[in-house]
């Protein structure tokens, strides 16, 4: 937030009326927004409508960095190192029931999502620290799962990371991708 | 890309959601009979009003990466709508926000606060937990409303799960501001929600319930 403060003392500067008007410390629009999935899948306009036919399952919420003409993955994410699988604060899912990963029960509650991205696998890993910032003070002691999931490489490009929910035959599946690659994460109710 | 809050980007996508406009969608939240799979084109877009998170205290997250520990009492998730030289709060039928009518506090998805501690609001005692957060805008006021019909889009109200209403006097802003924004001001006894749009600015004393 020094930044913010800065940023806004530097525009104060620029402006026309100076600091006549003193500007408030506004939050600016995130150069990475935030953005929310849901499992079932537009959960929130189902849930309007009437058409939910089971409860909201899942819900993830992260932010969304940009390639911005940049190599994603080795360069701006290194290999092998974990990434806080989004950008700013944590990305956080919650899972309003338990459910089974890879064969291990999650129980009921909210978790911080990070990823150590590799050429041909990603390591999701589920932790137990909420609400912070990066993967700065990331700590493995605080990991309920760790999952490998394999890389598939997509025919587009996508400018932003992101996450989203489909449905399978034993449940749904958390997707994320970012630039050339997609990984999928099995998830059973 | 770790610290960019400090640069206002404006973001291009598709489709304004806000107030009482009729409800569009945009192409990152499809309709609820498409199926997303593998539609990577479908998600590479942001929503034009984007989602945002403020913490109380303020930079909650980066304080605690930083090694700072201070007691965590809400945060909100809420998006982001423009002005884009629309007329927002009013009377009339071009008022994106109409007066006396409940407004989301936000676009898109309700706008929702998590307390993490008990607080008290203008006298009273609100247990800790996750409620929906809308607001009816008056001229001279707004109604501050909490509501317990969580994970819905933010239209359709269902006023019967209402546990909280309190009326905040509203206040000019100048200058006029482009995004909606939501922001918490440390107190000595708690924090101030801070709401504020276009000229208008509503300011929501919260208490920390020791």
């Amino acid at each position: 937030m020094k930044y913010l403060f800065f940023a806004i003392l530097f525009s104060a500067f620029l402006s026309p009326n100076g600091f006549a008007q003193p500007l408030q410390a506004i939050p600016a629009i995130d150069k990475s927004p935030m953005d929310m999935s849901t499992y079932p899948v537009n959960y929130p306009l189902l849930k309007i409508q009437d058409k939910a036919t089971i409860p909201i399952v899942a819900r993830v919420t992260y932010s969304r960095p940009q390639k911005s003409n940049r190599v994603v993955f080795g360069e701006l994410l290194e290999y092998n190192t974990v990434w806080r699988f989004g950008a700013n604060e944590n990305t956080e899912i919650e899972f309003f029931k338990d459910v089974k990963i890879n064969r291990v029960l999650v129980k009921k509650g909210k978790y911080s999502l990070f990823a150590i991205p590799n050429t041909d696998k990603w390591t999701i890993i589920l932790n137990k620290d909420l609400n912070t910032w990066g993967s700065f003070k990331y700590e493995k002691t605080k990991d309920v799962l760790r999952v490998d999931v394999a890389v598939q490489k997509t025919t587009e490009i996508a400018e932003s990371f992101y996450i989203y929910f489909d449905k399978t035959t034993t449940g749904f599946s958390l997707n994320a991708g970012w630039d050339d690659v997609k990984v999928s994460l099995p998830i059973n109710m | 890309m770790l610290f960019s809050k400090k640069i206002i980007i404006c973001f291009f996508a598709l489709v304004l959601f806000s107030c009482n406009q009729k409800e569009n969608k945009n192409d990152n939240k499809q309709s609820p009979t498409d199926t997303l799979q593998n539609n990577v084109a479908a998600l590479v877009k942001s929503d034009q009003s984007t989602l945002d998170m403020s913490w109380c205290p303020a930079n909650y997250p980066l304080e605690q990466m930083q090694g700072n520990k201070q007691k965590l009492i809400a945060r909100v998730i809420y998006s982001r709508p423009q002005k884009k030289g629309r007329q927002i709060f009013g009377t009339t039928a071009e008022s994106l926000c109409v007066y006396g009518k409940p407004w989301r506090l936000g676009a898109n998805e309700a706008t929702e606060i998590t307390f993490f501690e008990n607080v008290n609001i203008t006298g009273k005692d609100i247990e800790k937990g996750t409620y929906v957060l809308y607001c009816i805008p008056n001229e001279k006021t707004w109604t501050i409303i909490l509501n317990t019909n969580l994970y819905t889009w933010g239209l359709h109200i269902d006023e019967t799960k209402d546990i909280f209403k309190t009326d905040i006097p509203t206040i000019n802003q100048q200058p006029s501001i482009e995004n909606f924004t939501l922001f918490f001001e440390d107190t000595k006894t708690g924090c101030d929600m801070v709401m504020a749009w276009d000229n208008v600015k509503a300011i929501l004393p919260i208490v920390f319930v020791r």
